[in-house]
């Protein structure tokens, strides 16, 4: 991973698809993120606050979108990870999750980039907009 | 339920799988203490919004803390979160979360009426009682149901 920060620059990016979100999709990460109330996951519910049905997590489509600085970078690479959202993830929603070099700067003779981060449907609706600045950690 | 909880947050070896897999994440040092050891870290590493869990760890009934800011859980959007590490963090650490101040302001929306925003802030320490996290969290309230 630290060649990764020898030869990054300004504008280099790194993206995945995940195809079709699923309910069950929303439901393993109740189980794993601790996450039920209950407008992600039972219809009934969805439909007493007006809405056609379920909806996901924000911090599911956060915790999917923290992957591409960890894929490009490496799991101790991140100094901070921040997000905004800016619309609700839907079952059937096919989603890129998108990195972008905006900046490479030294700071304390380590190297460090910040990063423009996006997840975006493929009706090309921005669910995501988030951030993270990446540098090679050391204890 | 049963909600015997310990003080503080037990970074756990299984639930830092079980919280990989539910985000997709293939990444090794989530998943191979073996992996994680040759890189010659302590144990697995948590992903970087594992402690998300914590906002629903060692709550008695989670709606209460919605109660409490005055929010409607129906109309609670998540409006966003922001985190800052100052390492790490291992399976094998217990944090602690030491809850900061409160910021709630209120402004008109485009949509849904006058929207709530309430700001909350919690620095994470760990069983050394070294700062490894700390944590803004956003959460937005509208009028009614947001109709996209």
């Amino acid at each position: 991973m630290s060649d990764t920060f020898e030869s990054i620059k300004t504008g280099d990016e790194y993206s995945f698809v995940k195809e079709k979100f699923t309910r069950t999709d929303f439901v393993r990460y109740a189980g794993g993120g601790g996450d039920f109330n209950p407008i992600h996951h039972d219809q009934t519910f969805a439909e007493a606050a007006g809405l056609p049905t379920v909806f996901g997590m924000g911090m599911l489509t956060a915790g999917i979108l923290s992957r591409v600085p960890v894929e490009w970078f490496g799991a101790t690479a991140l100094k901070s990870y921040g997000i905004r959202f800016q619309s609700r993830i839907w079952p059937g929603d096919t989603v890129t999750f998108k990195g972008v070099v905006n900046k490479v700067y030294d700071e304390d003779g380590v190297k460090h980039a910040d990063l423009d981060l996006t997840a975006t449907t493929e009706k090309g609706e921005v669910l995501i907009k988030g951030f993270s600045t990446v540098r090679p950690w050391s204890s | 339920m049963a909600h015997i909880n310990p003080p503080g947050l037990p970074v756990e070896r299984g639930k830092v799988h079980e919280f990989a897999n539910s985000i997709g994440a293939e990444e090794p040092l989530y998943h191979d203490e073996v992996a994680a050891k040759a890189a010659g870290l302590p144990s697995v590493v948590a992903p970087p919004t594992y402690t998300s869990t914590q906002a629903f760890f060692g709550e008695k009934n989670a709606p209460n803390m919605f109660k409490e800011l005055g929010l409607d859980l129906r109309y609670v959007l998540h409006g966003g979160q922001e985190f800052y590490y100052e390492r790490p963090i291992f399976a094998g650490d217990i944090l602690t979360a030491e809850p900061g101040e409160t910021n709630i302001t209120t402004k008109e929306g485009k949509r849904g009426g006058s929207m709530k925003m309430v700001d909350t802030f919690t620095n994470y320490k760990n069983q050394d009682g070294e700062l490894v996290l700390r944590v803004k969290n956003t959460l937005l309230q509208t009028a009614g149901v947001v109709k996209e």
